[in-house]
């Protein structure tokens, strides 16, 4: 009868709790992001937090969609689906995504224009703020972070570092097997090689950036991914992002492309040996953001964009985004400095300095192209 | 007999049900989406482009499989053999210890240890040349389609193993020592007498193991990047990098054709051992 009892009294006590009323004033923002579980991590433990203490009665809801822009598709799905049903509102109030979406979901008019109604709107400057893979995002997007693909090696079997994409021509042919890339199917350090390899090969590479999209062009890039799988035969193909970054350490390959935040933040875990540096080439090779946007018909939309403010104030782009995942700021990086240590700035930019990066850094193509050249390499590299 | 019967079938109702929306559905669902293009329409497309780009990965996802079978058979016929005819009772319980261990250990776990255990300076190169039997120059790496071999091999062998060791478990002694009195070898005893009596279960489990190993993302994702790689790859590549669900069915029906194969097979020896009795 007493535990009867006990349980009654639990009952009625979960059902005050849960009474609407009990939390008039409670929003709950959620936070839908791509990306691997780091970014749910980021802001459910960091950002999620410190917001709310900030603004008392909110509560931040993070939810993780998965890597890449299978990632993305599925909150673009979300939206969609809900946009199809007719909602008058739709329960993502924060999205983080790729560029290729963030530009679809500009153009099929899902998201607001909300750049100009947040204060640190103006502190992005980057180009990627307004074009995403040759789409105008200008308004709809404030890059989170910039990623960037730049060339790891090890100082010590290669005494002069890679220039140019014909140096790493010399590098793999002189030494077979030492260079080591992922090819394009298993993460977006070796799809950004082969999109480099494109910028430095292919007749008219301004155009694979800026578009627009012609087939014509598409064809020209034969030659340059004949040549690419003749290198191929020279190199160590490698499992994935993390596949390069293992090889390197385990002294199987010498050199190949990796993303420098995750060259970086293994270093900085002991996972990868101290003694590797990273280069860049200087017909460019390519980074990516990923971008806050805010849905159209979110919910909490005021609330969304002081999230979003908050994510890229320079304070929390300096802590969160440099000092704890090593990726370069989304916002400009003038307005961080003075946040930073310095020798957390020097780490950051010790290898590849600011001007390096501002040269050779490039986006990556235009959408079209970028599924494109992925099929041409299908067809003629691999095959 | 009539109310019973229909309480019986009342009864298989949501399974049914389950079987139909879990399973005959998304199968009708993809396989009519191989020959539509992305507007509905009705098109060859899929597969025109599933042959242009993937007609080596559909080819080595044959091999590959084939090939594993194989490696499978032997070693559990081996396994189940020296169970069934092994002199030595510590060997024998050792062995039986410690080949079921891999069935307990999920395919994605197998490849995340086989990354690091057969990379060319790997845990398995490197004790080689610790111990001298190889040199450094020598070693070379395992991370593309041997190493999905590998790993298939050394995940499916306990399955097949154990329902081989059973079958010959239960074999009748008599034919096994009256050999053995005639002075036959064991190896002689295991492919002559043996092997013929549990032929059909070795069969079945090869069957099963060809169906696990054709569904199998994890492990050709995680060891090898290039080509040729498994239509499960290219499947996931499809849809997660270019959104094109029309391919990617292309792929799965061509999966379909090779797995229903086996399955007919399977079916075919069900429906004989019935027969039979």
């Amino acid at each position: 009868m007493k535990r009867r009892t006990m349980l009654g009294a639990v009952a009625v006590g979960a059902m005050f709790a849960f009474a609407p009323g009990a939390h008039a004033q409670q929003v709950n923002l959620n936070v839908m992001t791509a990306g691997d579980q780091n970014m749910v991590d980021y802001i459910t433990e960091y950002l999620g937090p410190m917001f709310e203490k900030a603004n008392p009665g909110v509560k931040v809801r993070a939810v993780g969609t998965g890597p890449g822009d299978a990632g993305s598709q599925r909150i673009w799905e979300r939206l969609e689906a809900q946009r199809k049903a007719g909602s008058a509102s739709v329960d993502v109030d924060v999205a983080v995504v790729h560029q290729k979406m963030a530009g679809m979901m500009v153009k099929e008019g899902l998201l607001a224009k909300y750049r100009g109604e947040v204060s640190t709107g103006k502190m992005a400057t980057n180009d990627v703020t307004k074009n995403a893979l040759g789409i105008n995002v200008d308004g709809y997007v404030i890059p989170m972070f910039n990623s960037q693909i730049a060339i790891a090696y090890n100082p010590d079997k290669v005494k002069t570092p890679p220039s140019s994409y014909d140096d790493l021509v010399a590098f793999a042919h002189a030494n077979p097997k030492r260079f080591g890339h992922n090819g394009i199917r298993g993460g977006m350090s070796g799809v950004g090689f082969v999109f480099g390899w494109l910028y430095a090969y292919a007749p008219q590479p301004a155009k694979l950036i800026d578009g627009p999209y012609d087939d014509a062009t598409v064809a020209a890039l034969t030659p340059a991914l004949q040549k690419m799988k003749a290198f191929n035969n020279d190199v160590t193909i490698t499992p994935g992002n993390a596949g390069t970054l293992d090889a390197l350490n385990r002294g199987e390959i010498d050199m190949g492309p990796v993303w420098m935040d995750m060259f970086y933040s293994w270093q900085a875990d002991g996972k990868l040996s101290p003694n590797l540096k990273l280069t860049l080439l200087k017909t460019g090779l390519p980074g990516q953001p990923m971008y806050y946007v805010v849905p159209e018909k979110a919910a909490n939309a005021a609330v969304a964009r002081k999230f979003v403010e908050l994510a890229t104030s320079p304070q929390v782009q300096a802590k969160g985004i440099v000092e704890r995942f090593n990726w370069l700021p989304g916002i400009d990086a003038s307005y961080v400095q003075q946040y930073l240590d310095k020798k957390i700035w020097d780490k950051l930019f010790k290898d590849v300095p600011p001007d390096m990066l501002k040269a050779m850094g490039k986006p990556m193509p235009q959408s079209d192209y970028f599924t494109k050249i992925q099929e041409q390499y299908e067809k003629i590299v691999l095959n | 007999m009539g109310p019973n019967r229909n309480i019986s079938i009342l009864l298989t109702v949501p399974a049914l049900l389950v079987v139909a929306l879990l399973f005959i559905y998304p199968l009708g669902f993809s396989l009519v989406g191989a020959f539509q293009d992305k507007a509905g329409v009705w098109t060859l497309g899929n597969f025109g482009r599933a042959w242009e780009l993937y007609r080596l990965d559909t080819a080595f996802t044959v091999v590959i499989v084939l090939v594993s079978c194989v490696l499978i058979a032997l070693m559990s016929i081996a396994i189940g053999g020296y169970l069934t005819l092994g002199e030595s009772p510590l060997a024998k319980s050792i062995l039986g210890f410690l080949y079921r261990w891999p069935l307990f250990i999920p395919f994605i776990v197998a490849a995340q240890c086989m990354r690091t255990f057969i990379a060319r300076n790997g845990m398995m190169n490197m004790t080689l040349v610790y111990f001298g039997i190889l040199d450094l120059d020598q070693v070379q790496g395992f991370l593309d389609w041997r190493g999905i071999v590998f790993t298939f091999v050394w995940k499916q062998t306990p399955f097949v193993a154990l329902m081989v060791a059973g079958a010959m478990a239960g074999l009748d002694r008599a034919t096994i020592e009256a050999a053995r009195n005639l002075g036959a070898s064991r190896l002689r005893i295991l492919v002559e007498i043996v092997v013929p009596q549990v032929s059909r279960t070795l069969a079945v489990g090869l069957v099963l193991s060809f169906v696990t190993m054709m569904s199998v993302l994890s492990v050709p994702l995680m060891l090898s990047g290039q080509s040729p790689s498994m239509l499960t790859v290219n499947m996931a590549w499809r849809i997660n990098s270019v959104g094109d669900y029309g391919t990617a069915n292309a792929l799965g029906f061509v999966s379909y054709l090779m797995t229903g194969f086996a399955a007919w097979f399977y079916l075919r020896h069900g429906m004989r051992e019935k027969a039979g009795q």
